[in-house]
């Protein structure tokens, strides 16, 4: 792979005035992500692997708060293609929550990864084609850039990042487990919301 | 060993036929594959399709039902054998991922045909499109990161770079200025009309591909550069179509076509990594072997020749998917500036060109130009994978 970085979706200089592309550059950091833990080892996995699970952490809760409601009462049809996405995305937190207890050097920790890689981007693939296609079509510009600014708030609430300086370890425990970051990540977006 | 398609016998036809449970094949994994594995996939996909829309204008052509039939039975195969190939690529990929993958094909399949292409004016045909193919990955890569926010490179795997080409807004000429000199089909080497007929294969599966695909892109800016590369490849279905002898017969086509074929399986079966694929190229083959067959019986019965008297004494040496970065600097560094007129190459930009730059691009920077000035305006730079050092061209190195 070449030095250069793709930065994260919020961190480039796109407008980010439409919530599905926002979303859509998200998927990619995720898999980028995937891609960083595969090829790191030891100590740099473990790092990477902290920042992939607060990355799908807080994208897959802003999703939840922010464009599965919309698309809920949104469309026709709505109701039942949210219902599938959120089986996809209860599955994919299974599978998070068992690998987050798992060390990243322990054997059975790569094939529970490429499970989760898979289903992942399976579910990031039918909320492209069949949830974000249906918002674009039906959300006016100013929806799309409301719902674009909550997902904002709460990438900023939870930086997936690694911070210069203070080396990850410290920092990222810092954050606490998964299921306190998404109770957090709940609250920042309701609050970007105006629901607070 | 030196393997004869001619005197080798494949699976008998009427046990040629696939049932669903055959048909569903396992996709493979965009994130771990062998980059050349998805290359063979389309490459193979563009062949089968060629085959298939062959024999269909033939059908057209022919009065006789008896032969109509038949040829309905081998096409039905053939449509089969597209459907395995086609769909060994996931669900999962996103379109844009695919002609990412298309383009890495064209650049290493054009660039090792023109590696050794014994005739000169056939192997500058593939020089000169293949430094186009090459700008096409570059501007697409570039989309790739701004929409997908994911490297060419995960796709590539630095097998094949991706810097400027011939600058893409340059590729749009006068249309006759497209059409080429054919081969002479007695006097040819046999392996240039597999030449011939594989890239123009691969070119017009890319043209019906991006025709297909490019309006269902929401981005303006991406539905735009579909639009300008679409446009393009019909100018290099043109090109490489007219290398083809249209003194050929239909018969004599259908042999090369099913010939083709059967070099193409042999060729990949060779170097094919991953082994549930290797194993549908395999049976393919063996397929295919009975469609040469039955091609050259059509072909000694209507035309009354020895089907031998037109293709090779034996199957050239495999066509190889590997990587061809010095070549294609080399090109760079020598070729950047070509543009046709009429069926040859000139290095300065004629008034037939001047005409249709003028017209087609109105005083406005095409698409290809606005999707680099958008993602600079993201990024503040550009998306390359120059492995080999800088672009051998200075006035293409990133300011």
């Amino acid at each position: 792979m070449s030095e250069l970085r793709t930065p994260h979706a919020g961190d480039d200089m796109a407008e980010d005035d439409d919530v599905v592309a926002l979303l859509m550059r998200q998927h990619g950091d995720i898999r980028n992500l995937f891609d960083e833990v595969e090829a790191a080892t030891g100590e740099e996995r473990r790092d990477a692997f902290r920042r992939l699970v607060r990355l799908l952490a807080v994208h897959e809760t802003a999703e939840e708060e922010v464009v599965h409601p919309f698309a809920r009462k949104g469309f026709p049809g709505g109701e039942q293609v949210v219902k599938d996405r959120l089986a996809e995305e209860k599955a994919a937190k299974e599978t998070l929550a068992a690998l987050d207890e798992l060390d990243t050097d322990d054997p059975t920790f790569m094939p529970q990864l490429l499970k989760l890689r898979r289903d992942v981007q399976e579910h990031a693939r039918a909320e492209e084609r069949y949830e974000f296609t249906h918002i674009r079509r039906s959300a006016d510009v100013t929806g799309l850039a409301a719902m674009a600014k909550a997902i904002k708030a709460a990438e900023a609430m939870a930086p997936t990042r690694p911070h210069p300086g203070v080396e990850s370890g410290a920092k990222n425990m810092a954050l606490g487990p998964v299921a306190a970051l998404m109770d957090r990540t709940k609250d920042t977006v309701r609050k970007a919301m105006g629901k607070g | 060993m030196t393997f004869n398609p001619l005197e080798q016998r494949g699976i008998p036809l009427d046990r040629q036929l696939r049932s669903w449970r055959e048909l569903n094949v396992d996709p493979i994994d965009p994130d771990h594959c062998d980059p050349y594995t998805r290359c063979r996939i389309i490459t193979m996909n563009g062949i089968e399709v060629e085959a298939i829309l062959f024999s269909h204008q033939l059908a057209r052509h022919t009065p006789d039902p008896e032969i109509k039939r038949q040829l309905a039975r081998v096409r039905y195969i053939e449509a089969q054998q597209q459907k395995v190939v086609n769909w060994l690529l996931p669900g999962v990929s996103s379109v844009l991922e695919t002609t990412i993958a298309y383009e890495q094909v064209a650049v290493d399949l054009t660039a090792w045909v023109a590696r050794m292409e014994p005739d000169p004016y056939l192997k500058q045909a593939y020089q000169f499109g293949v430094l186009e193919d090459f700008d096409h990955l570059y501007r697409y890569a570039n989309l790739y990161e701004m929409i997908e926010h994911r490297k060419a490179e995960s796709i590539v795997d630095n097998l094949t770079e991706v810097m400027p080409g011939r600058p893409t807004r340059f590729h749009h000429r006068d249309p006759v200025d497209n059409v080429r000199d054919p081969y002479a089909k007695d006097e040819t080497n046999p392996l240039s009309k597999l030449h011939a007929l594989t890239i123009m294969s691969a070119e017009q599966q890319t043209m019906n591909f991006y025709m297909n695909t490019g309006p269902t892109y929401m981005e303006p800016i991406a539905r735009q550069l579909y639009q300008e590369i679409g446009l393009i490849e019909e100018e290099h279905v043109t090109h490489y179509e007219s290398l083809v002898d249209p003194g050929e017969t239909w018969w004599e086509q259908l042999v090369n076509h099913e010939y083709n074929e059967c070099y193409l399986y042999y060729s990949f079966m060779e170097q094919e990594s991953d082994p549930k694929v290797k194993a549908i190229w395999e049976l393919h083959l063996n397929m295919e072997l009975e469609h040469l067959h039955a091609a050259c019986d059509l072909m000694r019965r209507h035309d009354g020749r020895d089907p031998a008297s037109v293709l090779a004494p034996e199957l050239p040496d495999v066509l190889t998917f590997e990587p061809n970065k010095g070549y294609l600097r080399e090109l760079l560094d020598t070729q950047m500036d070509l543009t046709t007129l009429g069926a040859g190459y000139v290095r300065e930009a004629h008034e037939r060109f001047e005409r249709m730059q003028e017209q087609i691009h109105g005083g406005e920077a095409p698409p290809s130009d606005r999707v680099m000035t958008e993602h600079d305006e993201m990024f503040g730079r550009e998306y390359r994978v120059q492995t080999e050092g800088e672009h051998p061209d200075p006035a293409q190195r990133e300011k």
